[in-house]
C-alpha cells in the first residue's frame, strides 16, 4: 500500500499524527506523562507601530490555568 | 649494485606503508571499532555518541541493519522498532519509535532524531486494540480522504504495535 498521506499532509504533520497515536497506545500511567511533554501551546501577538495588540491563542486551552503565568 | 639500488627502496617501503596506514584511520574512529550512536528525542537522549555493534531501523523504504563504517544515508522513519545491539552476543535492546530519521554521517556516526520511542514493556495491549478498531472505524466510514489518510498512519502505527509485541 503506498503511503497516500503526502497528498494531503506534510511530513511533520504526519509525524504528529504517529506520535499523537503511539502516546495513545501506552500504559496510563507512562501515557499521563507524555501527555504532558506533548502539549504544544501556542501564542501569538500581532505588533503595530512598536505597539503591542491583544495576545491570543492558536488553540484556545480547554482548561484555565490555576496561576495565571503564561507558558514558557 | 643491484643490491645497493634494492636497499634504500627496501628502507623508504616501511615508512610509505605506515604513513598509509595513518592516513586510512577515520578521526571519529573509536580504537574499538565500534559504531557511534546518538539516539535522541525532543526531552530525552537514550543514546550520545555510545559505541554499539549494531543497530537495527524501521525505514520507510524497508528494515535496515546499521554496522559500523556504514556508507552515509539519510533514511527516513516509520512507526517500528529501533534495536540496539550493544556488545556482540547481547540481546538487542528495542524501542518502538513514532518516526523520526537517521542519518549515517561519514564518521562513522549515526544519528537517530525520533519524536516519541518507549520500550516495548510501556504499552498496552488494550489501547493499542481500541486504538486500532478506532482508525479502522473512520476508514470505513464515508469521511473525506484526508481523515482517512490521518486514520491509514494510526492503523500503520498500531499494527507495527501488535507486531512488535507479538514477536
Amino acid at each position: 500500500m503506498s503511503s497516500t498521506w503526502r497528498e494531503f499532509m506534510s511530513w511533520n504533520k504526519y509525524t504528529q499524527i504517529a506520535s499523537r497515536a503511539l502516546r495513545q497506545a501506552l500504559t496510563e500511567t507512562d501515557r499521563v506523562a507524555a501527555e504532558k511533554r506533548a502539549a504544544i501551546g501556542v501564542r501569538y501577538q500581532l505588533w503595530e507601530n512598536g505597539q503591542s495588540g491583544e495576545q491570543n491563542y492558536v488553540v484556545p486551552p480547554a482548561k484555565e490555568s490555576g496561576s495565571g503565568t503564561p507558558p514558557v | 649494485m643491484f643490491a645497493s639500488r634494492f636497499a634504500p627502496a627496501l628502507r623508504a617501503l616501511p615508512r610509505q606503508a605506515s604513513a598509509v596506514r595513518m592516513a586510512r584511520r577515520g578521526y571519529a574512529e573509536a580504537a574499538d571499532g565500534k559504531l557511534q550512536l546518538s539516539l535522541v528525542l525532543p526531552h530525552q537522549s537514550l543514546y550520545s555518541s555510545a559505541g554499539v555493534i549494531q543497530v537495527n531501523i524501521p525505514a520507510a523504504t524497508g528494515d535496515m541493519g546499521i554496522l559500523a563504517n556504514h556508507v552515509p544515508s539519510v533514511e527516513a522513519l516509520r512507526a517500528g522498532v529501533v534495536e540496539v545491539i550493544e556488545e556482540n552476543g547481547q540481546a538487542g535492546k528495542k524501542w518502538f519509535v513514532s518516526s523520526g530519521f537517521a542519518t549515517v554521517h561519514a564518521n562513522n556516526t549515526l544519528t537517530i532524531n525520533a519524536v516519541e520511542a518507549y520500550p516495548l514493556d510501556t504499552f498496552s495491549a488494550e489501547n493499542i486494540r481500541s486504538g486500532l478498531a478506532d482508525a479502522n472505524r473512520v476508514l470505513s466510514s464515508s469521511a473525506p480522504e484526508s481523515e482517512k489518510a490521518e486514520a491509514r498512519i494510526e492503523v500503520e502505527v498500531y499494527e507495527g504495535l501488535q507486531a512488535a509485541l507479538a514477536k
